[in-house]
């Protein structure tokens, strides 16, 4: 398999947030600073990384898989809840401060569709090294369209943008020339419906562009 | 008694699931196209929420704390929330096949229902009491219930409506719960 | 042999696996985070107490209102001279954090407030008010003064002094 290739679907056509709608709980919850979004796009890589290889390390040796086929979904389950733990004390340990933002997302991402998706659908059919790419792929995927959510909500409702802990630029400038205050309204739950809701429409329309354009080369032909 | 009162209030509106502590917004933006599968999603919702919150809530406390393995906590409540699933699943089959008709296609899905765990997880994170846990549960879940219902009926006029063509689907449906959470939003003056 | 009952086994031989596995990252990241957690109250303790004369061993307690005792021995005569209660109650809107000092003797030797998010301006006085307690017995709360026009926050802060008064016998002996 063509590993470029196998990386890249995940950042574009098959995006497990854009396209496939996927972790959608925490892609709302947590983008009110880009610097969250680092941290949980930082979790979910990791935690879907270490779980697509050890689910496809246990169902590429013929002997295990046959053990556990019956009862797979528990299996893959107990397996992203440990990794997950693990992220969780990591974090409660080492980045306090992203530990206590994230709150109750970080053992949550146990229940994001997406990484038992991937599991189920690639991980289980594929060879360890395919199924890193797969999920490297799919992770750096999601993790930059929480960041562009973060970016943002944080920009519009701020005025900053925070990139990991003091480092931080402040676009406050830009708002005392325009005469505006940031508005507050975009780190409510109101502004992460509607910036989703915007971004998911701006996909749709440029995927749709580049389709009009292609079948219109085509007619040129 | 004051006191869970508040809690209920609290936990229909003020700080309901789905539009302030974005759980449960998979099947929220997927199941609500129409109103009867919303009907259906959210009673098994109720249904398996308050079962797995009281569960999770006597296992952790007479448990894990005793046992004092609590960061056991994660794997422990996805396979308590899975296997009690299983178990309505099978009991709602045999006991009464009209309702396992009306919820059963929706029951699989509630295992990766983030609202669900979510909720096994806050009960705990909030040092709910027992009683808490339960009245907290019941209206986190007609809350769940009730947004849906809402959501799923405009949704359906949606349906009918000329939107562009970029915002078809998802996107609107996005732009519609923003402004269902600006509602939402203004409850928290109340309590 | 039956089927299910491989499953069972392969599930619970995977859930063994899992625990230790967890058992031993807790193990490394533990007393990480309690000596974050000292960090995070020190400062609150050097103001109650001259730190460098004691040592501090924290103690979970987990209760609905007293979360964690610091037990503060002395660094010369090695005996229990103060426990620090971490405790915590529902306030207004949202939960009022305490930190409150009893010397050996019961006496209330001082409280911080240190964390609230309560609304703006009543309840939120809380961090500055003297609820006139420092220096009475934990077993004589009357002259309790609670902060006007903020009854539940008062009643928050009342309900940890209380829960410290119930439980304080643990440590201090009845």
């Amino acid at each position: 398999m063509n590993v470029k290739k196998n990386f890249l679907k995940g950042i574009f056509e098959e995006n497990q947030l854009f396209v496939a709608l996927l972790g959608l709980c925490p892609a709302l919850a947590i983008t009110t600073t880009l610097e969250n979004a680092i941290g949980m796009g930082m979790a979910v890589f990791f935690v879907l990384v270490f779980a697509n290889i050890i689910v496809s390390l246990i169902m590429s040796n013929d002997k295990l898989a046959e053990l556990v086929r019956p009862v797979r979904i528990p299996v893959f389950i107990v397996v992203i809840a440990t990794l997950v733990t693990i992220v969780e004390m990591v974090m409660h340990a080492f980045l306090i401060d992203l530990y206590n933002s994230l709150g109750v997302f970080i053992p949550l991402i146990v229940v994001n569709c997406m990484i038992l998706g991937r599991a189920e659908a690639f991980a289980a059919k594929n060879k360890p090294f395919d199924s890193l790419i797969d999920g490297a792929g799919m992770a750096v995927g999601y993790a930059l369209g929480i960041m562009i959510l973060g970016f943002f909500r944080e920009v519009l409702g701020k005025g900053t943008l925070t990139i990991w802990g003091s480092l931080q630029v402040d676009f406050g400038f830009v708002f005392d020339f325009l005469g505006i205050e940031p508005l507050e309204l975009f780190t409510s739950p109101v502004g992460a419906f509607m910036v989703l809701g915007f971004i998911l429409a701006a996909v749709v329309a440029i995927a749709q562009h580049r389709k009009n354009k292609q079948a219109s080369s085509k007619d040129v032909k | 008694m004051e006191d869970l009162i508040a809690l209920a209030f609290t936990a229909f509106v003020v700080e309901n699931i789905i539009l302030t502590q974005f759980l449960g917004i998979c099947p929220f933006i997927g199941v609500s196209t129409k109103r009867s599968s919303a009907v259906g999603m959210g009673s098994a919702v109720i249904f398996v929420m308050l079962i797995s919150s009281t569960v999770t809530w006597v296992l952790y406390q007479h448990v894990l704390v005793t046992l004092n393995i609590e960061y056991m906590r994660t794997i422990m409540f996805i396979l308590v929330i899975a296997s009690l699933v299983q178990m309505v699943e099978i009991f709602l089959k045999k006991v009464s096949p009209p309702l396992y008709k009306a919820l059963g296609i929706y029951l699989p899905l509630i295992t990766t229902n983030c609202a669900i765990l979510g909720l096994a997880l806050i009960n705990i994170n909030e040092g709910h009491s027992f009683v808490e846990t339960v009245v907290y549960a019941s209206f986190i879940g007609l809350g769940f219930f009730f947004v849906m219902y809402i959501f799923s009926m405009m949704r359906e006029k949606i349906n009918r409506a000329p939107v562009p063509k970029a915002f078809q689907g998802a996107p609107i449906a996005l732009v519609v719960a923003a402004i269902l959470a600006m509602i939402f939003s203004r409850f928290g003056g109340i309590v | 042999m039956n089927k299910r009952m491989t499953s069972g086994i392969v599930l619970l031989v995977l859930g063994l696996l899992c625990g230790i596995l967890l058992a031993g990252v807790n193990a490394m990241t533990a007393p990480v985070i309690q000596e974050r957690q000292l960090e995070k109250v020190n400062d609150t303790l050097e103001g109650f107490y001259d730190m460098s004369q004691y040592d501090v061993e924290i103690v979970d307690i987990k209760g609905d209102t007293i979360e964690t005792a610091y037990v503060l021995d002395g660094k010369d005569s090695g005996t229990l001279d103060a426990v620090v209660y971490e405790a915590s109650a529902y306030g207004y809107q949202s939960d009022v954090v305490l930190l409150i000092a009893i010397n050996q003797d019961r006496t209330i030797h001082d409280y911080a407030v240190v964390s609230e998010n309560e609304t703006e301006g009543l309840g939120s006085d809380a961090v500055t008010h003297d609820f006139n307690l420092a220096g009475s017995s934990i077993d004589d709360l009357s002259e309790f003064d609670g902060i006007a026009g903020a009854t539940i926050t008062s009643d928050a802060v009342l309900a940890c002094f209380e829960a410290v008064q119930d439980r304080v016998d643990e440590e201090l002996g009845g």
